[in-house]
């Protein structure tokens, strides 16, 4: 496989979290497309994600699942990392994202704000949702100009 | 309730060097009056039937031994647990003692060691049946040597299975190690003739563990602990509810025992009773214990760790744990001996568990140093555990339940398993209503399914996979 061809993909469950299953079914069902993934795992705090962003610089993309609902509270240090240049590929935060059974637009709105690219509610539209990312980066990739 | 403020025979930091020689506590065990746990073990395997335990803890000492009291009055169970809290387990003795001082009803087991063993002798002395320890730590050797001093003679972990479900980052050479020191103590009381009895938890993580796991970790840590002086070792089973697969594997156990262990250590059988979701309606739950406790009976466990009506909702409260009790004990009736598992299935699902368990230890067991095979193993993923709460286990098994309800091997991951048995996993997963090829969708809903087998059973719940217009 060429160095072009490499998908890497950072994954982990939310820091408060600790429901490990859908997070390594998730990992298996990647490496099965063909993915390396980089699984930190349950109960992963932004730190750590950012940790391995450093360690995995051509990672495609930070992938964090959460189904306790904590997910907003867990993500808070995430703008700080997205500032300071730590995470700097897209975001994808999947799972059950708030306490309740009624799920309110402005918490989809808030995690945006956090700076989440990708909201999903369903597994399956995760490699769609990858797919269209990587695209839409090497579209803003190939449209910069050469650096002088 | 009086406030404690020190740690057992320690003005600063939680250390055992107050506590008795191992010879005192000895004798102090011979001086209560009670069997100890190998010996309740022993006499209930001698006598055909399957000794009774519940699970249960609360932080506060009176509490504690109230609760202990109120299950025996009630149900007489045949061994009483004491479950020791989280922070006890990661050895946050300061944090157990703060919450314990404050709010001990906010603590979700009982923390011994803040306690002291001046303690953990009037809980022991307030029942009659022995007590083990249940708790979750990769390095108990403090609890330990506190469970010992307040005259408790079973206590259960090992270094693979109360590291890899419960701890996130300790590595498996740390909770090996401290796991060998514990065992080792054990000798030592063998040599002062008291034997422990060390349960291992082949539960693992609880949630669709095939037996062939379950008892290749059980068997590891059973070698590693009859060379430190282990006498007595109970594996312990996690009911997956398939009939035949429960028995095979829990009459797979003294096979086992009898290939890789030797013969002056006395091994147990015993069941764990469905850990994983439970029915929700009283009814169905109830059917649930009772089912466990036939499969106990059919497969010879020595001891059946039971559940309660309540489990669907969290830690039950005594008169549930009672009932339990009660209701798992009822499958000991002379009345039952009509109830026979089919022999020849059993049979044949025993000599593929006891094969997968061999391509799975075997490789291990033939290296020169246990320890670290294990270490080594677990980083290749020849030794593997499904979900791993560790990083230091790659969870590339995928087990699914077959078309019967047992559990399979969807992914072997790197086991080192032969054609033979690959072979025969896909076959057994044909007739599944798996829906094929790891789709990230498909796969969750299918898993989801298995996960929620009994509450879809008893139809309190539909199966994700269902159709629409199946009914």
């Amino acid at each position: 496989m060429s160095h072009s061809e490499r998908r890497l993909v950072i994954l982990g469950v939310a820091a408060s979290d600790s429901h490990a299953v859908a997070n390594h079914l998730i990992a298996h069902a990647l490496r099965g497309l063909g993915f390396e993934v980089e699984n930190l795992g349950t109960c992963t705090p932004v730190e750590e994600f950012a940790q391995a962003c450093e360690q995995y610089p051509d990672a495609e993309a930070v992938i964090i699942g959460s189904l306790n609902g904590h997910v907003h509270e867990d993500l808070r240090d995430l703008p700080a990392a997205r500032e300071a240049g730590r995470i700097t590929c897209p975001v994808i935060v999947g799972g059950n994202l708030s306490v309740g059974s009624k799920k309110d637009p402005r918490d989809l709105e808030r995690l945006k704000a956090l700076g989440v690219d990708r909201i999903l509610q369903d597994p399956a539209q995760l490699l769609p949702a990858l797919d269209e990312l990587r695209a839409s980066r090497t579209a803003d990739r190939q449209r910069l100009p050469v650096a002088s | 309730m009086t406030k404690i403020s020190y740690l057992p025979g320690h003005s600063g930091s939680p250390g055992t060097d107050a506590l008795p020689p191992l010879a005192e506590s000895v004798d102090y065990i011979a001086s209560l009056g009670k069997p100890t746990a190998a010996r309740v073990l022993m006499d209930a395997r001698d006598a055909g039937r399957v000794a009774i335990q519940p699970r249960c803890g609360v932080g506060g000492h009176e509490e504690m031994k109230a609760l202990l009291r109120e299950l025996e009055n009630q149900a007489a169970p045949d061994i009483l647990t004491l479950t020791i809290d989280s922070h006890t387990r990661l050895k946050r003795f300061e944090q157990a003692l703060r919450s314990l001082n404050r709010a001990p009803a906010d603590l979700n087991g009982y923390p011994l060691v803040s306690h002291g063993y001046l303690r953990g002798r009037e809980v022991n002395e307030s029942v009659t049946a022995p007590l083990e320890i249940r708790h979750g730590s990769p390095d108990a050797r403090i609890l330990f040597d506190v469970a010992v001093a307040s005259g408790i003679t079973s206590f259960e972990g090992g270094g693979i299975s109360y590291n890899l479900p419960y701890s996130k980052a300790v590595p498996l050479a740390e909770s090996l190690a401290a796991w060998n020191a514990v065992d080792a103590v054990c000798g030592e009381l063998a040599g002062l003739g008291l034997i422990v009895d060390r349960e291992l938890f082949g539960t693992l993580t609880a949630v669709l563990v095939p037996p062939s796991i379950s008892l290749a970790i059980s068997v590891l840590e059973a070698v590693l602990a009859a060379r430190a002086g282990v006498r007595c070792i109970s594996v312990s089973y996690p009911q997956s509810g398939h009939l035949v697969q429960d028995v095979a594997a829990l009459r797979a156990i003294p096979v086992l025992a009898r290939t890789y262990l030797p013969p002056e250590v006395d091994v147990h059988a015993v069941l764990h009773e469905f850990m994983g979701v439970f029915p929700k309606k009283r009814g169905n739950a109830e059917d649930l214990i009772f089912y466990g406790a036939l499969v106990a009976r059919l497969g010879g466990a020595s001891k059946l760790i039971t559940k309660t009506y309540q489990e669907a909702f969290g830690i039950p409260d005594t008169r549930a744990n009672v009932e339990g009790l009660r209701l798992a004990d009822r499958a000991n009736s002379p009345l039952l001996d009509f109830v026979k598992a089919d022999e020849e299935r059993v049979a044949d699902e025993l000599s593929w568990i006891v094969d997968e368990v061999a391509d799975i230890v075997e490789p291990v067991l033939a290296a020169p140093d246990t320890m670290t095979a294990v270490v080594d193993a677990f980083a290749a993923g020849r030794l593997d555990i499904p979900f791993s709460a560790s990083r230091y286990a790659k969870s590339e098994i995928i087990p699914k339940r077959d078309a019967e309800g047992a559990i399979r091997y969807l992914s072997t991951g790197s086991l080192p398993f032969g054609d033979r048995t690959r072979r025969h996993n896909s076959d057994l997963l044909k007739g599944a209503d798996s829906t094929g090829g790891p789709v990230i969708g498909s796969l969750l809903t299918g898993l989801t399914d298995d996960i929620n087998y009994f509450p879809a059973l008893f139809r309190e719940i539909r199966k994700e996979t269902q159709e629409e217009d199946a009914e």
